[in-house]
């Protein structure tokens, strides 16, 4: 077995993934209200529609990760 | 039909099957399993040579008795997983073999069973006839195949992810066939006696990353020639935040539907009970409005 390359040092970041998301869930659910609303609103969804909710989730969550690393 | 690529298939399966921990990711398998083997049983036959097509770790035969079936062989494209396969009082065969071009001479098998492998054919109608071909006459072919809505969150989650964060959206779940269709697709092969049942099972995961990670361990990773090779980390988010927020439910977890399809089909037989001829009816159903009470004679 190889020893550490891009795939495996990926992986280990994206196994933080859940734990950083959880951090998040009230970006994340204003960000999901937002899209879901256009499934049954007449909005139709494009690109960045829900751009302000989806920056802040993203704030949030390397926030969160900077503060793990640390 | 190329929608498929085998190889890839093949490569996700063995480097499935290599993974220390394996057996975490059996549970669906296992589950499956266990009911094709009851629709062995339900059949109150004994089968003496029997093929199981695209067997994985082989999850049928191990609730199987010596007594149903005599002899078995099991056939998958991926060796790390013929390697590997469960313990089981029947005799088992190993052949390593694609689905497509079964290497075994017509009228050999009793019984033919494969579980949660047809969904990767490329020619579901060719394999279903060759399937037909080396079963022997009034021999039965007990299926169970993903089918329908499965993984229908996971697919409008990172379908509206897409389309939000990148303005268009690209296939990441494979195509399925739909419980109407196979039906007719199990006619055409020349299958006779049909029974098609459909069952949903629901699992629930903690977020989108384990639904993936889970599809990735069981060997389940799309291999569809049109599929996107990357997905943006900006996608993976967005989709996590709407899988939540559209599925989950009050403890947080998120649900993924699996529907499998059932299909049993036989081998046209003459001792096979057929339609009765065009006009030797001797009752008519102008007599049903007569009948008071609903009657207890058996139907032949």
């Amino acid at each position: 077995m190889s020893g550490t390359n891009v795939w495996t040092r990926s992986r280990e970041r994206m196994r933080r993934f859940p734990e950083l998301f959880a951090q998040c869930s009230g970006e994340a659910a204003a960000y999901g209200k937002c899209v879901t609303a256009t499934t049954t609103g007449r909005q139709e969804l494009r690109k960045d529609l829900c751009v302000k909710e989806f920056d802040a989730l993203k704030t949030c969550f390397v926030t969160a990760a900077k503060k793990g690393v640390k | 039909m190329n929608v498929f690529d085998r190889t890839m298939k093949r490569r996700q399966k063995n480097w499935a099957a290599s993974l220390q921990d394996s057996d975490k990711y059996d549970y669906l398998r296992d589950e499956v399993g266990s009911r094709v083997a009851d629709r062995v049983y339900d059949i109150t036959r004994t089968f003496p040579l029997a093929l199981e097509i695209g067997c994985g770790k082989s999850h049928i035969a191990e609730h199987l008795h010596k007594e149903v079936v005599k002899q078995l062989f099991l056939t998958d494209i991926s060796e790390k997983s013929l390697r590997n396969t469960r313990e089981s009082e029947i005799p088992t065969n190993c052949v390593m073999a694609d689905e497509e071009f079964l290497p075994f001479k017509e009228n050999t098998f009793d019984l033919v069973v494969s579980s949660l492998s047809l969904h990767w054919i490329n020619d579901l109608p060719g394999a279903l006839r060759q399937i037909n071909q080396v079963l022997k006459p009034d021999g039965v072919f007990i299926g169970a195949m993903v089918g329908g809505e499965t993984l229908y969150e996971l697919r409008c989650s990172l379908q509206l992810a897409e389309l939000e964060r990148e303005g268009g959206f690209s296939p990441h779940v494979s195509p399925y066939t739909a419980v109407t269709d196979l039906g007719n697709l199990l006619g055409q092969a020349g299958f006779s006696m049909l029974t098609v049942d459909i069952d949903e099972i629901q699992v629930h995961y903690p977020g989108i990353l384990e639904v993936m990670s889970d599809l990735q361990g069981m060997g389940e990773s799309n291999c569809a020639w049109n599929r996107k090779s990357m997905l943006h980390r900006d996608t993976i988010l967005a989709a996590a935040a709407i899988y939540q927020e559209m599925y989950g439910s009050e403890d947080g977890s998120v649900p993924a539907t699996f529907e499998i399809l059932y299909m049993i089909g036989w081998k046209p037989h003459d001792s096979q009970a057929k339609p009765a001829k065009r006009g030797s009816a001797n009752v008519s159903f102008g007599d049903l409005s007569k009948i008071g009470q609903p009657s207890t004679k058996d139907k032949s």
